[in-house]
């Protein structure tokens, strides 16, 4: 929301001093040491303490001495005349700031001794303002100041911010510049000065216009005008379009002024761009409908200045007799309070230039007096207000819920069909409002009414919300009846807009009384407030003398009841939502008596240990060992994806869970897999790697028939090499298989997997639980998958592992072996097989041959090869003996090798070298 | 005898410091102690002659001598050939400048690393990390916080609806837009006291670009007992702000609006780079913006079953992926969740 200062001036004396914000970055120094510069005779080079360090800087003041007190400048201060403060280096010196006279900040003449100003003794980096007298705030600290108390203040500017050196110029002559497209050479005179510069044809101009001319030195919103030469042309300044200057001023974008406008003048001079503008975020007022318009602002700046704040009090006689509107309401709930006014002998205008410049400076367009005044009210006192033409009124007025399909054609130009629940102004015959969100076209001002019923009513705050959300309308009249106004504004607005009516237009008469209907008036919210408690919870002690003030300083009525009660009653501008209850209350006790009051503290709790989260402790643990043990990288990815590459996977829809609303049609489902977006991430960095190894920690969730949908914390994994192998899966199953071991669950292996779309129904396996549950599987990626994603030049291999079911099997107990006290023999063993026999029956075969005396065998080489039989593989084993009880002999180790080969002969093994 | 043990000891100790190089040694030691010729041996040899009287004592005697006299060759030889040693060693040429051999470890993503570091501040602090559903009820993620429909509050935050959900108690179903419905889930399963924190994944629907994700996360902090007090959060906060980053940090409260607390405010920290004077990064504020918070609103404390005449205290809501963000100065939150390993690998 935009605020004026000059408007908040109506009601509340702020007393704003821009010139202080020159001073921002100026502190206090105390020159420590000083001495003569060695490569300049003029210059010194001092050390200056501004507080917390000491600084070298290089001044020429000729009275500059030891041990006296200076106004330092530091880098990124900004003085009078937009001179900037920066870092630099004097003749080989580094200088980190100025030391300044008076005059170089303003605060007095030049007197042209080259002298700098010392100061009395002060702690040294000290803000420099604090030294001085100076009056009111600096925009800054009234940004703070709100922003630390009320609501943030996104920025607060001068509307003239821009325009320094930005002056009136007369086009006297110009000329397209030979050999360009678009330049030309223009002469401007300045006021007595001629310069020449050069424009684009984008602005057609014409010769004798008075345009803006931004001289050297003006810092517009595009950076800095410099005097340069364009296409070998001098040129010393800019003629500039509006948005060059960060104004609005004139509907063509080029502000043109009219013939005997002086030459040379500021234009913020000549279009009074005097006004300072305060910026809130919206979303910090959410809660205070109070705020939403300037005296409410007003009123808070008073409260938090101790300054006096004027009443609202329109001028304005209301006849006793006469005409008035004939109001039926016929539903209180929709609306509590309507009041309106006929104002006869209308003359439709353009408004005055002094309401069309705060109308603009706050945002609103003009359009003519009656809906500027309607909007003027609005912006002021916060309550949005609607003029009609009475012309077109039929009989009088009702407040009642639409039909449900009736239509109306909204100011916009829409035909809107209505709802039941939605509440509409109208005639005896239609509706011509949209009640508290838009008027109607059938009603609307036009330059021929003379006539006309204002409207200030106050609407149910939910029923506004839905309406609007419905009609997808969000107009400012919504913004602020959504939040619950003040009844009270009801009237006020009426009165305040008939005043400036008949500012505006000295012929129209008010009709008759006012109308007024409500249906009862709200009780006062009183609360009775535990001072005590609203200590305890502030964590501070303040003494209820001062909660009383605070309070009666934001005009709420407080009465000790007791020692540690007040009885307070809520003005009826807070009291609508926003304060009912005592912790409403503690909250306006804290920002007031400063939320940078409150002290820092520590709770003494008692110790208790926290409620444990192993799964989370284990989460972390998993990362760190995918990422640091096995050499996985990490990878988040969105909890959703697209119906493309749902068929790309080959899964079907069902057991989805599908969003109502989405941004992307590549995010319309949740995910039940990890595997389809990892799949993406691997067609993404395949693009600059070789070999990619990932995984990611993530929940799917799985439509289950149930209110909730099955949430499981997953982990999902991929690896991708160039070219054709298996390797991938082998290295897939590992990376499960650590996992299990890792968290010590056992787990058995089941070949094949036939119900997942994406995997290799061969190229797969399970692991099952000792229930036979299923805690992850492991697969090459299915070739049609690979097909679909342009990945025929990898293998890969993924893996899913149900992170929350696994462990759940983990086996918490671990008891230690004794270690062997005899030594092992190992032996080397190759056997020529049907390549179809799988390592694992040989594996089984050897270590059955003696299970007491066959303490491993581990596989170390696989060959098959041309020099070999037709489909038959070599294959190696290197097997441990060893026995618990005794060394073994030649003989007992020899025993058990023969029954080694004869286990692998029968298997078909041929054992080689045998 | 004993005369010539000591005067050939002597000697020996004598001989053996002028010698300069392991030939002169293996002189001199066959000088000593040759088992030919040797004086050592030869005195040895010569015991058995001695009286009966005399052996006992000059017997040890002697073996003492040729003990000392053999540990002081044996020590020379020794440094002779270290001294070699170091010599050849010195000379040997090795180049320690090719590439070492690393073997590759992978990355653990930036959102996972400071979410444990957050997780373990806050449990050294006695907080319990709690989890939640992401796909959640209007109830708990609305209504439940002191949001009811149709309050404006529910601008703030574009939700995500799940298609064909509702509930006449629990309303309509949506991805949670904020980490704070696990406040009042945590207040129904463990009652009051209550210290913990939530860290989690949050949806919004809204346009993605540089700054906003639909997907991001937050950590939510819930303190509940009696006496608890705004101050306390000051506390709470520059101790674990101050933890993180490992220097002093300062924070400041100022106004700001949530339905589910009251008062409401927002916590900034100062910043870190300026030390609070001002730079670009807190657009010259000094601050910089951090965190919503406020004390639990009594409304939601009663949907969580807490009594709120017994208990009070405050919540708050910080965005984890802001934080990472700021930490690693990541200026595009899409690189979070877009799995690109070249930014992945850099953490």
């Amino acid at each position: 929301m935009l605020v004026s200062l000059n408007w908040l001036k109506d009601f509340v004396d702020i007393n704003v001093n821009s010139e202080k914000s020159f001073f921002n970055k100026v502190v206090v120094g105390f020159v420590e040491k000083m001495d003569k510069h060695p490569n300049a005779d003029r210059l010194n080079v001092a050390e200056v303490n501004i507080g917390n360090e000491t600084v070298q800087i290089v001044c020429g003041g000729v009275n500059l001495k030891e041990k006296v007190y200076v106004a330092v400048a530091l880098p990124g201060s900004v003085l009078p005349g937009n001179f900037e403060i920066k870092k630099s280096v004097i003749r080989g010196i580094e200088s980190n700031g100025m030391i300044c006279h008076l005059s170089e900040l303003g605060l007095a003449e030049d007197d042209g001794k080259h002298e700098i100003s010392i100061i009395a003794k002060t702690t040294p980096g000290t803000p420099f303002v604090k030294t001085l007298k100076v009056k009111g705030m600096s925009p800054e600290e009234l940004q703070e100041l709100l922003t630390i108390k009320t609501a943030e203040v996104e920025k607060i500017e001068r509307e003239d911010k821009h325009l320094q050196h930005v002056v009136t110029g007369k086009l006297i002559d110009f000329e397209k510049i030979p050999n360009t497209k678009f330049h030309h050479k223009g002469s401007i005179d300045i006021g007595g000065k001629i310069i020449q510069l050069v424009f684009g044809s984008v602005h057609v101009a014409e010769k004798g216009w008075i345009l803006p001319i931004a001289l050297p030195g003006a810092k517009l919103p595009g950076g800095e005008i410099k005097e340069a030469k364009i296409q070998g042309v001098l040129s010393q300044g800019m003629i500039c379009a509006d948005d060059e200057l960060g104004i609005q001023n004139s509907p063509s974008g080029l502000t043109v002024f009219p013939e005997g406008t002086p030459l040379g003048k500021p234009i913020s001079e000549i279009l009074k761009l005097d006004d300072t503008i305060i910026e809130f975020d919206n979303k910090s007022l959410t809660h205070r409908p109070d705020l939403w318009g300037h005296y409410g602002i007003a009123r808070e700046i008073a409260a938090l200045t101790d300054t006096k704040l004027k009443p609202y009090a329109p001028k304005v006689v209301i006849p006793k007799n006469g005409e008035s509107a004939k109001v039926e309401v016929k539903d209180f709930d929709l609306c509590k309070r309507f009041c309106s006014l006929v104002i006869n002998n209308i003359k439709v205008e353009e408004s005055p230039l002094w309401m069309k410049k705060r109308l603009k400076a706050t945002g609103h367009g003009a359009h003519n007096n009656i809906v500027d005044v309607t909007n003027y009210v609005m912006t002021e006192l916060g309550q949005p207000m609607h003029a009609f033409d009475k012309e077109y009124i039929k009989k009088g007025i009702v407040v009642r819920r639409a039909q449900k399909g009736e239509k109306i054609t909204s100011l916009d130009g829409k035909e809107r069909i209505l709802t039941e629940e939605m509440g509409v102004v109208a005639d005896h015959e239609r509706a011509v409002a949209v009640a508290g969100i838009i008027g109607g076209e059938n009603s609307e001002i036009n330059e021929k009414t003379t006539s006309i019923i204002l409207e200030a009513a106050t609407w149910n705050p939910s029923i506004i919300r839905r309406t609007s959300t419905k009609l997808g309308i969000r107009t400012e009249a919504v913004q602020r009846f959504e939040k619950s106004l003040d009844p009270a504004w009801g009237e006020l607005a009426i009165l305040k807009a008939a005043e400036l009516i008949l500012k505006l237009c000295p012929s129209a008469k008010i009709a008759g009384p006012m109308t007024d209907i409500k249906k009862s008036t709200d009780k006062p919210v009183i609360i009775a407030f535990d001072t005590n408690k609203a200590q305890s919870k502030i964590g501070t002690e303040i003494s209820q003398l001062e909660m009383k003030k605070i309070l009666e300083k934001l005009e709420f009525k407080a009465t000790v009841k007791s020692k540690g009660v007040l009885t307070v009653e809520v003005p009826s501008f807070r009291a609508t939502k926003d304060v009912h209850n005592e912790n409403d209350l503690v909250e306006e006790i804290a920002r007031m008596y400063g939320y940078d009051n409150i002290p820092v503290l520590l709770p003494t709790l008692p110790t208790k240990l926290p409620i444990e989260n192993l799964e989370r402790f284990k989460k972390h643990r998993t990362r760190e060992l995918f990422s640091y043990a096995l050499g996985f990288d990490e990878i988040y990815n969105y909890s959703f994806y697209g119906l493309k590459e749902l068929k790309n996977c080959g899964m079907l829809e069902t057991n989805h869970i599908k969003l109502l609303n989405y941004l992307s049609e590549e995010q319309t489902h949740l995910r039940i897999s990890l595997i389809p977006n990892l799949i993406k991430n691997l067609q993404l960095n395949a693009k600059y790697l070789d070999a990619v190894k990932i995984y990611e920690i993530g929940r799917t969730y799985q439509e289950i028939g149930q209110f909730m949908p099955l949430e499981e914390k997953k982990i999902g994994g991929a690896i991708l090499s160039k070219g054709k192998s298996d390797q991938p899966f082998y290295e897939a199953k590992g990376a499960a298989e650590s996992f299990f071991q890792k968290f010590n669950i056992t787990v058995a292996v089941a070949k094949g997997i036939t119900d997942l779309p994406y995997a290799h129904p061969i190229k797969s396996v399970s692991y099952l639980a000792t229930n036979g549950e299923t805690l992850a599987k492991v697969f090459m990626l299915h070739p049609g998958v690979v097909k679909n994603h342009d990945l025929e030049k990898y293998s890969i291999a993924m893996f899913e592992i149900n992170f929350s079911e696994a462990l759940k099997f983990e086996k918490v107990e671990k008891f230690c072996k004794k270690l062997p006290r005899f030594p092992n023999i190992e032996i080397d063993i190759s056997v020529l097989i049907e390549n179809t026999v799988e390592v694992e029956t040989i594996k089984k075969a050897i270590l059955d041959s003696d299970k007491t005396l066959v303490k491993s065998a581990e596989l170390f080489d696989i060959y098959e090869g041309s020099n070999l039989e037709k489909n038959k593989k070599a294959i190696a084993y290197k097997v441990t003996l060893q026995s618990d009880e005794k060394t073994l002999t030649d003989e007992e180790m020899a025993q058990v090798q023969q029954k080694i080969f004869s286990n692998l002969e029968k298997l078909g093994g041929t054992i080689r070298g045998k | 005898m004993e005369q010539t043990l000591k005067n050939l000891e002597a000697q020996a100790l004598k001989d053996l410091e002028k010698v300069t190089s392991m030939p002169e040694l293996e002189t001199l030691e066959l000088q000593y102690l040759g088992r030919k010729d040797g004086s050592v041996t030869n005195i040895m040899k010569s015991l058995k002659d001695l009286p009966a009287s005399q052996k006992p004592i000059i017997g040890p005697l002697a073996n003492k001598t040729k003990t000392i006299i053999e540990y002081a060759f044996e020590n020379k030889r020794k440094s002779f050939e270290e001294a070699d040693l170091t010599k050849q060693l010195s000379k040997e040429f090795f180049d320690t400048t090719i590439p070492s051999k690393i073997r590759e470890i992978g990355h653990i993503h930036p959102l996972s690393q400071v979410q444990e570091e957050v997780e373990r501040i806050f449990s050294q602090m006695g907080f319990s990390i709690m989890d939640g559903p992401e796909v959640e009820s209007e109830y708990y993620n609305f209504e439940s916080l002191n949001v009811p429909k149709d309050h404006p509050a529910r601008d703030m935050q574009d939700t995500f609806f799940i298609q064909e959900k509702d509930d006449p108690k629990h309303g309509r179903m949506v991805l949670r837009t904020q980490t704070s419905p696990v406040q009042v889930r945590t207040m129904e399963k463990y009652g009051a006291p209550l210290r913990v924190i939530v860290p989690g994944r949050t949806f919004r629907y809204e346009a993605t670009d540089a700054s906003h994700d639909t997907t991001f996360y937050q950590v939510e902090g819930l303190l509940i007992d009696k006496d608890i007090s705004l101050a306390h959060l000051k506390g709470i906060m520059k101790e674990f702000l101050s933890r993180l980053f490992g220097k002093d940090v300062v924070v400041r409260f100022r106004p700001g609006y949530f339905p589910f607390v009251e008062p409401g405010l927002e916590l900034d920290f100062s910043c870190l780079l300026c030390d609070g004077k001002g730079c670009r990064v807190c657009k010259h504020s000094g601050w910089v913006e951090f965190m919503g918070a406020g004390m639990v609103h009594e409304n939601v404390l009663k949907a969580g079953g807490v009594d709120s005449k017994i208990y009070q205290g405050w919540a708050f809501g910080f965005g984890l992926t802001r934080l990472v963000m700021m930490k690693y100065k990541i200026d595009d939150i899409r690189l979070l969740l877009g799995g690109d390993l070249r930014f992945n690998k850099q953490f």
